[in-house]
């Protein structure tokens, strides 16, 4: 029974991670009708953005050097769309080519990471960590400190959308491009700052993911994009409240099939429950008209 | 895009009484002219009738005025700014606001949320306003909520407040894209076949809201086949074929105008829609 709470706590970090990323992808997917390959070499760029201000330019605290990583992250992502996708996404009418592009854009930044920082393993400068029970459940201070970080994330994510007049407009730019341009919304701006919040988005979950992992290496951004997409397609593509849920889902039934069965099979778990919800609810649990 | 500039005196037309004027404007698809060289003014405060017969260009040519369009040639004016394909977010910024022929609606925002969407100049558009202006954002947003409830009310929408737009009937969706219109106080609304599909006790409701639009002074121009409608609610007519403008005027006497019987009026006479 042990081990079964203590998979639930790691599972609960991973829906953490899992939803922060997942949030950032659907969000960004929500507005520009294209999914970006590139997600995970977002998450892994600014997750080494965070480690150069914490372990090699200003030494600052962890979770000060999160913050700035993820927010450099969101102007990176910003200056990507300005300069290559949306030049793609304006040239061409099917989504399909700009996916290409953000294929090879992934490709880029995998090597820009591997050419700076090498394949070594990097670690993050943090404090001696100490371990809390909560009731059955272990975790430590940088565990709860990223779990506490994803629910205010997921509760100003819902305030944004459904309280605020710059989220509306995202949600009518998800729903209808044309018609939210008649109404006066300047779809270029909200684009714009859709892929601001998506890469900082992308930035806080891959730095968070390097600390909850307790390390660092360009590739894992694209391995757990993977579980990023399941998470995504089973909440309902475009949902951002699918996307909370599926990661919720999958995190938690990752890590617990880890305990019992071989980790190794972690992704494979992921994938059976995909094919699974694909096969009972084709549009995934949580969709709905109107994207978000 | 051109930069914004004010037309000279000469052209035909009132300048001055016209709250937007088109000349010349052409638009091909694949070499067919859908749109040939239309020019017309729209007279401020008033309700001008848009007619044609099928494929005359009528809906090309409100998809190029508000913006959802690029013309090939001509010059488009709002009052005396030139707002010659400009996108459509900057003329619904201008005061011109649009419907469409088959309703569209934000279908995954409620109604209330269709409406606050197209109230203009929000402080809560901007992301840092939210943090560091949040009262002022808070304050717009009520008075956008009061605001939508009164329209929602005057259009018989109230009750739906909170259902999603996807949810409506085809009647209230047509409710729904005029009072979504009139939530960004235009000056000018452009409405494509307002009447279509609607029962007869609608047509009535919705030709009612377009004489109050009128009285409080905003300009309308609308694409439309119903006659009767035309004859009972606008004061001004503008005949569309071919992509050009045949004629304009009172329809009492463009019915005795020989070229527009023989293009339009005649054969909607023959189809008993003027009865």
């Amino acid at each position: 029974m042990q081990l079964f709470w203590l998979s639930v706590g790691f599972g609960l970090v991973t829906a953490s991670v899992l939803a922060v990323s997942a949030v950032g992808l659907s969000l960004q997917f929500g507005i520009t009708n294209y999914i970006n390959f590139a997600y995970g070499d977002f998450m892994a760029l600014g997750a080494y953005f965070s480690y150069a201000l914490n372990n090699e330019l200003l030494h600052l605290n962890i979770w000060v050097a999160t913050v700035c990583g993820s927010v450099g992250m969101g102007l990176f992502a910003v200056l990507v769309n300005h300069f290559i996708l949306a030049p793609f996404a304006r040239r061409f009418r099917k989504t399909f080519y700009v996916l290409i592009v953000t294929f090879g854009l992934s490709l880029v930044l995998l090597n820009l990471e591997y050419s700076i920082w090498g394949a070594d393993v990097r670690f993050f400068n943090m404090p001696m960590d100490r371990a809390h029970h909560l009731g059955p459940i272990l975790l430590t201070n940088a565990q709860l400190i990223v779990m506490g970080i994803a629910v205010l994330l997921m509760l100003g994510v819902h305030t944004l959308l459904k309280t605020t007049r710059l989220g509306k407009s995202m949600r009518a730019m998800s729903d209808n491009t044309s018609l939210a341009m008649t109404s006066g919304i300047d779809t270029k701006r909200i684009t714009t700052i859709t892929w601001f919040l998506s890469g900082t988005l992308a930035g806080l979950s891959g730095t968070v993911l390097g600390i909850t992992e307790g390390n660092l290496t360009p590739a894992a951004g694209e391995l757990f994009l993977f579980v990023i997409f399941a998470a995504v397609i089973v909440g309902g593509v475009g949902s951002i409240y699918g996307a909370m849920a599926g990661a919720l889902l999958i995190g938690l039934a990752t890590e617990i099939s880890a305990a019992y069965i071989n980790p190794a099979y972690k992704l494979d778990i992921a994938f059976v429950i995909l094919i699974l919800t694909l096969l009972v609810r084709p549009s995934g649990l949580f969709a709905r008209p109107g994207k978000a | 895009m051109k930069s914004p500039a004010t037309i000279g005196s000469s052209g035909g037309g009132a300048f001055g009484e016209a709250a937007l004027r088109c000349e010349g404007v052409t638009k091909a698809f694949q070499g067919v002219h859908a749109v040939n060289g239309a020019g017309f003014d729209v007279p401020r405060g008033q309700v001008t009738a848009l007619i044609g017969p099928n494929g005359a260009g009528k809906t090309t040519l409100v998809n190029i005025l508000s913006g959802f369009m690029t013309c090939d040639r001509g010059r488009e004016f709002i009052g005396a700014t030139e707002v010659t394909n400009w996108p459509s977010h900057r003329i619904a910024r201008m005061g011109l606001m649009r419907t469409f022929q088959l309703s569209r609606e934000l279908g995954g925002l409620t109604v209330l949320e269709n409406l606050l969407v197209a109230a203009k100049d929000q402080a809560g558009e901007v992301l840092w306003n939210i943090f560091l202006r949040p009262g002022m954002v808070r304050r717009q947003e009520r008075d956008n909520i009061e605001r939508a409830l009164d329209l929602l009310e005057t259009y018989g929408l109230y009750r739906l407040r909170d259902a999603r737009a996807s949810e409506l009937s085809g009647g209230q969706k047509k409710l729904l894209e005029i009072s979504r219109a009139v939530m960004a106080q235009p000056n000018i609304l452009l409405l494509d076949e307002p009447m279509a599909g609607v029962n007869p006790a609608l047509i009535d409701r919705i030709g009612g809201y377009i004489l109050d639009l009128k009285r409080d002074g905003v300009t309308v121009l609308m694409v439309e086949h119903n006659l009767n409608v035309v004859e009972r609610i606008c004061d001004h007519v503008i005949v569309l074929a071919e992509g050009r403008t045949l004629a304009e005027g009172r329809l009492s006497g463009l019915r005795e105008n020989e070229q527009v019987v023989k293009a339009y009026l005649g054969e909607v006479i023959d189809a008993g829609t003027v009865r």
